[in-house]
């Protein structure tokens, strides 16, 4: 068992630690954005063969996208976030990049 | 018109001279917009397919570096709508590998279009290259038809099949054109997404 005075002590000092994360440590997202162009069949193929995700993994996501108007379809540093934000537009997807929090 | 369908391991489509050259025209005109000539069209602008085509085809390539244009910056998106400072980065990173991936695409179907006889080849590891191509002529001709909603796409739909009803001025001849080969290239891509979807693994 855990003494009970330890808890207090290790509870607090991990919320400062995150609070004194460097803001570039903060993961980004790739978000694709829903337009009235590009065909549902495309976006779910330019999701699983870029991405690699499944049929399954990519149809729901191609989904939210067109339902809910976006979905965050990767994270990772800003520089991976910036391949992936590229190999979008060169598709014809919009997508942008954002960073976790922001 | 023929749909794309798989033929002895790669996809292969039909398209009359006529529409050959129309989508050509357009391909070629996606090029300038993003700033590289495919080159001299004379042979093209002399044939059937009529003015009012040709004329609603061709826009001015004098502002191709101007993001002002929503059809290019349909083509060249920003990356942030947040962060000015994140996206001019992206932009200055990025954009000359996307102009140039573009345009090298558009060349090759322009290329492909080009060739004698109504076949179009199009080998499976290029497939996706042509339907990227094919999502950029399609992109920049939304914009010029006002297309911004899925409402909108439906209406640009609807008037393409009227088949030339309720065209009174210049301006909707033009307009009733645009809409028919924007739907004969939606209806085109999405064809060739029915054969590519199953070549791809789970």
């Amino acid at each position: 068992m855990v003494a009970a005075t330890e808890i207090p002590l290790a509870a607090p000092e991990t919320d400062v630690e995150e609070a004194l994360r460097p803001a570039s440590d903060r993961p980004w997202r790739t978000i694709v954005w829903n337009d009235p162009v590009n065909l549902m069949s495309y976006v779910a193929y330019v999701f699983r063969s870029y991405f690699g995700f499944s049929a399954e993994k990519a149809n729901r996501l191609m989904l939210q996208v067109h339902t809910e108007g976006r979905s965050a379809v990767s994270t990772g540093t800003r520089e991976q976030m910036e391949v992936d934000v590229q190999a979008m537009h060169s598709y014809g997807l919009w997508a942008t990049l954002a960073q976790d929090g922001d | 018109m023929r749909a794309f369908s798989m033929r002895r391991g790669e996809f292969v489509a039909e398209l009359d001279a006529h529409e050959r050259t129309i989508i050509s025209r357009v391909i070629a005109d996606t090029s300038d917009l993003l700033g590289v000539p495919l080159g001299r069209l004379e042979a093209s602008r002399n044939d059937e397919a009529g003015p009012a085509v040709g004329h609603s085809m061709t826009w001015s390539t004098d502002e191709v570096s101007e993001p002002a244009d929503p059809a290019l910056a349909r083509l060249l998106p920003s990356a942030s709508t947040e962060d000015d400072g994140v996206a001019d980065e992206f932009r200055r990173l990025t954009e000359a590998d996307l102009r140039s991936a573009k345009t090298a695409r558009l060349r090759m179907v322009f290329d492909e279009l080009r060739r004698p006889g109504t076949k179009i080849h199009v080998p499976r590891e290029r497939a996706m290259d042509w339907a990227a191509a094919l999502t950029d002529v399609r992109l920049v001709l939304a914009e010029r038809l006002g297309i911004r909603t899925d409402s909108d796409a439906e209406d640009v739909y609807e008037l393409s099949t009227l088949g030339g009803d309720g065209v009174d001025t210049a301006e909707d001849e033009i307009r009733a054109a645009l809409a028919l080969l924007y739907s004969a290239l939606t209806w085109l891509q999405e064809s060739l997404l029915q054969v590519m979807l199953p070549t791809l693994e789970d």
